[in-house]
């Protein structure tokens, strides 16, 4: 299957500096209908990687491809089958809604009466039927999101780059725009890119996430794997004489690292249950005082990935400056 | 079904032809400029002096209806040539000018000024394609008021001159037609340049307006205080009219010639096209 993004060593640079320093990675899968999360602290490149992939800026060397066509060469196909909802406004104010979905609809090639009608039905999908012929400048935050996200599918594009859908939004708008992304891959199949440094938005819906940092990939993983694999990870904390408990825990194949104060961080093998833990526990006389089956969250992912907090015991991957210097994913 | 109560489905039907979205922007703009009352009352004055010539050439091909007038003093009055439509098209360049001030600013600056850019970028539209649509807008809106009523001005005297006139004045057509196209672009490129640069709209139409009348006068100054006549080419107005009257056959205006004129309106369209490429950009890269 074509991938949704490849990149091949591509180097971007802005005026004298370098912001994408040679990243590579095969993205999605075309007509998969999976959502990849972009996240990185503030200035790591992923607007850049974004504009980049829409042709705003020309790779200094590499390559980048969307479904299989070059971002650069064949920028005209890449855009015809991509859809694209900015981060920053970028909505004409004293235009009603409708009329701007019908230019942006016609300009994607949408024949004029068919751009009439998906301006109205795409509206009332997201929630803007009843405000469709006001004034776009009368909207609110929440209902120019949605308008942005209206003009980016109005001609159902193969691919959707959503640079932080959710800014400003409030729960319950945030909740709607989340429920519609995942309807556009789930029920419309259309692959989605999801750009945002609100981890929970990403956790939410995407499939994939790559993490940024400096302009290199610094992680790239399948929430999914992630999610099992990080099940086994236990926080602890016990009371009493616990000099034996990591000795105790390595007969069984589990790791531990004291964190000092009786709090532990275990890593149980996939044969171990928890159940043996409280044996090994009760054989040590230890007193429970806590035990979270600590899911690992994209949070932690994220920090990790980005090195805001230690390495754990049991993680036995590459530190991510390494990876991103050998742009092994 | 009513659209209300039909979800969304993704349109996988036929794709209109690039060339046929060549023209979505003009239409739409055409429509929104055709609703300002102003436009249009700008649109039918400009259309008033037009009507004078077409009055005038109709007059001069009867002379038995002004018998009260003089025979041959009349019919040299009533002669039309090369410079009755150097006179015709220095009126309606200036009308040209006022409805591409009005016109001009609310094409590119509403897109500038709302960071809409990209959502037109980000479509199968380039750049050169974005400022095309756009200067088609100009195209429609100065095209009624330049060159299609001075070509049937052309056409009416032809037919009541006769082919013995036509063959000998053809150039004349060809000058209204190629002068007029050469001012569109001149002031289409000045209007749009001009909201690029200052992306609000009455600052940019004050700024059309400034461009043309204050350089005239500039360049008036210029030669008066360095006691050249060199200046006059950088007056878009004069030098056109200098291209023009050399179009048209007629005897050059003192001053720079019309190759040196020609040399600094390529200059000018070249600057401003320099302009457009700078400040139309879907993104700005601070350096």
């Amino acid at each position: 299957m074509t991938p949704v993004i490849e990149l091949d060593n591509l180097r971007v640079k802005l005026g004298r500096r370098e912001i994408l320093k040679g990243i590579s990675c095969r993205l999605g899968a075309s007509g998969s209908g999976k959502a990849i999360g972009l996240l990185g602290p503030n200035g790591a490149g992923k607007s850049t990687l974004i504009l980049t992939l829409l042709g705003f800026h020309k790779a200094s060397a590499g390559s980048a491809r969307i479904l299989g066509l070059d971002c650069h060469r064949q920028s005209r196909d890449v855009k015809s089958r991509v859809g694209y909802m900015p981060e920053n406004e970028a909505l004409i104010a004293d235009m009603s809604a409708v009329r701007l979905l019908r230019i942006m609809g016609e300009l994607s090639g949408l024949p004029s009466r068919v751009a009439l009608e998906k301006a109205h039905e795409v509206l009332f999908h997201v929630g803007l039927g009843e405000a469709r012929y006001r004034p776009l400048g009368t909207y609110s935050l929440g209902m120019k999101q949605m308008a942005k996200l209206a003009q980016a599918i109005i001609h159902g594009p193969e691919l959707v780059i959503l640079d932080e859908p959710t800014n400003g939004l409030d729960p319950a708008a945030r909740a709607r725009m989340l429920k519609l992304v995942l309807e556009m891959k789930n029920d419309h199949g259309m692959n989605v890119v999801l750009c945002s440094h609100l981890l929970r938005d990403v956790e939410e819906v995407c499939d994939e996430v790559v993490i940024l940092k400096d302009g290199a990939i610094v992680h790239h993983a399948n929430l999914e794997e992630e999610r099992r694999a990080n099940r086994r990870f236990v926080e602890l904390e016990v009371s009493g004489d616990d000099r034996n408990f990591a000795a105790a825990l390595s007969e069984h194949g589990a790791e531990g690292v004291n964190e000092g104060a009786g709090k532990w961080r275990i890593v149980l093998p996939p044969e171990i249950e928890i159940d043996t833990l409280w044996r090994i526990v009760g054989r040590e006389s230890l007193d429970v005082q806590r035990l979270t089956h600590r899911r690992d969250s994209l949070e932690e992912i994220f920090l990790k990935a980005v090195g805001h907090i230690h390495r754990t015991a049991g993680d036995s991957a590459a530190p991510p400056q390494e990876v991103a210097t050998n742009g092994r994913l | 079904m009513a659209v209300y109560k039909r979800g969304y489905q993704r349109y996988q039907g036929p794709l209109t032809s690039p060339a046929s979205r060549l023209l979505v922007l003009p239409r739409f703009a055409w429509e929104r400029l055709m609703q300002q009352r102003l436009i249009s009352i700008l649109f039918i004055v400009a259309l008033f002096w037009p009507t004078g010539c077409a009055l005038f050439i109709y007059l001069s091909h009867h002379l038995d209806l002004l018998q009260g007038m003089g025979g041959a003093a009349t019919a040299k009055i009533f002669d039309i040539n090369a410079e009755f439509f150097f006179i015709f098209m220095n009126a309606q360049a200036t009308f040209a000018i006022i409805l591409a001030a009005f016109a001009g600013p609310s094409l590119i600056a509403p897109d500038l000024s709302n960071g809409a850019l990209p959502l037109y970028f980000s479509r199968p539209m380039s750049r050169s394609t974005y400022v095309l649509s756009r200067m088609l807008v100009l195209v429609g809106v100065l095209s009624p008021v330049t060159w299609i009523p001075g070509g049937l001005l052309f056409l009416m005297q032809s037919g009541m001159a006769g082919w013995d006139w036509f063959s000998a004045n053809w150039h004349i057509g060809a000058a209204i037609v190629a002068g007029f196209f050469f001012w569109i672009l001149l002031v289409s490129l000045v209007a749009m340049a001009s909201s690029a640069y200052v992306r609000w709209r009455m600052i940019a139409g004050a700024l059309v307006l400034g461009i043309f009348f204050i350089l005239a006068g500039a360049s008036e100054l210029a030669n008066a205080v360095l006691r050249v006549e060199w200046a006059s080419a950088f007056n878009p107005t004069r030098a056109t009219l200098q291209l023009w009257r050399a179009l048209l056959g007629l005897e050059p205006f003192p001053g720079p010639d019309e190759y040196e004129c020609f040399a600094a309106l390529v200059l000018m369209i070249g600057l401003l096209a320099a302009i457009l490429n700078r400040k139309l950009r879907p993104v700005e890269v601070v350096s």
